[in-house]
């Protein structure tokens, strides 16, 4: 199979994610180390992965104390 | 009862046979995906808020009604019921941009973090609601895409199923969507063009 810039990076992306499997990783991980736009492109990708993990937002505490009243309140109708 | 012991399914069980405490521990461990999940694809706090409520009002519902039929699989279904108001509220949103909430830099300062160090939190303040703002300015579907695969965890053949798009196409803009972050936070140089991706392939 001919494989393009563009579906090289797709198959990284899936790397990155976990998805491919033990065979594809050794493909995979011949194309990072042999190429260095690939291997910039993994980098980029494992480091906005772990940037957007941080990402930690949580909601106000009185959405907290409304949902628990709800549950607290709630009686299913049959 | 250590909540840290405490698996999802008996969780679920105690919730339905009356346990609120159970419920409390769920939503604590959950919300922040929720809540995250929905503000990415809504890109406004109060409405985050608002349908972060619904999701677990909605979850409620089912459990309380005894049509949760999803033991041991609580995170990816309530991630379903979250995501899915978030797109219908974008979608409408969209239909009717009069009533839109405004997208900018306002809504920021509502925003609630988990607690940490004054410092520390500013820090990741700061660098957190950079990159949040980046990816508001992402296109919609490749927002999308990035939202479900990373925040709701869906494999990419799930994701185009969800959307309707074949799996090369959602791995597509997800690739868009990681390259624009990428020439958006300017701390590469790429061999790509300036300009920001907008169709999917």
């Amino acid at each position: 199979m001919t494989q393009t810039f563009t579906s090289t990076q797709n198959e990284i992306i899936r790397y990155v994610y976990n998805e491919t499997s033990p065979s594809e990783n050794r493909l995979i991980e011949e194309w990072i180390t042999g190429d260095t736009e690939n291997l910039d492109f993994y980098l980029d990708c494992l480091q906005l992965k772990e940037e957007m993990d941080q990402i930690v937002l949580v909601p106000k505490d009185i959405t907290l104390e409304r949902i628990f009243d709800y549950s607290k309140n709630y009686k299913p109708a049959y | 009862m250590d909540k840290n012991k405490v698996n999802e399914s008996e969780l679920i069980s105690a919730y339905i046979r009356g346990d609120e405490n159970a419920f409390t521990i769920l939503v604590n461990r959950y919300k922040s995906k929720v809540y995250t999940t929905i503000y990415l694809v809504v890109k406004d706090s109060y409405v985050a808020e608002d349908l972060t409520q619904d999701t677990f009002i909605k979850a409620i519902k089912t459990l309380k009604e005894g049509r949760y039929n999803e033991e041991g699989k609580f995170l990816p279904w309530i991630l379903r019921i979250a995501h899915n108001l978030a797109i219908d509220y974008f979608r409408r949103a969209k239909r009717y941009p009069n009533v839109v909430f405004e997208d900018g830099s306002s809504v920021f300062n509502s925003l609630n973090f988990a607690e940490d160090s004054i410092e520390s939190a500013q820090i990741k303040k700061e660098s957190h609601e950079h990159l949040r703002s980046l990816i508001k300015k992402l296109p919609q579907q490749q927002r999308e895409v990035l939202v479900m695969r990373h925040y709701e965890d869906l494999s990419f053949q799930e994701i185009a199923e969800a959307t309707g798009v074949s799996i090369n196409t959602a791995l597509g803009r997800m690739r868009y969507a990681l390259i624009n972050l990428r020439k958006l936070m300017s701390k590469t140089k790429y061999a790509y063009d300036t300009n920001l991706y907008i169709d999917s392939e």
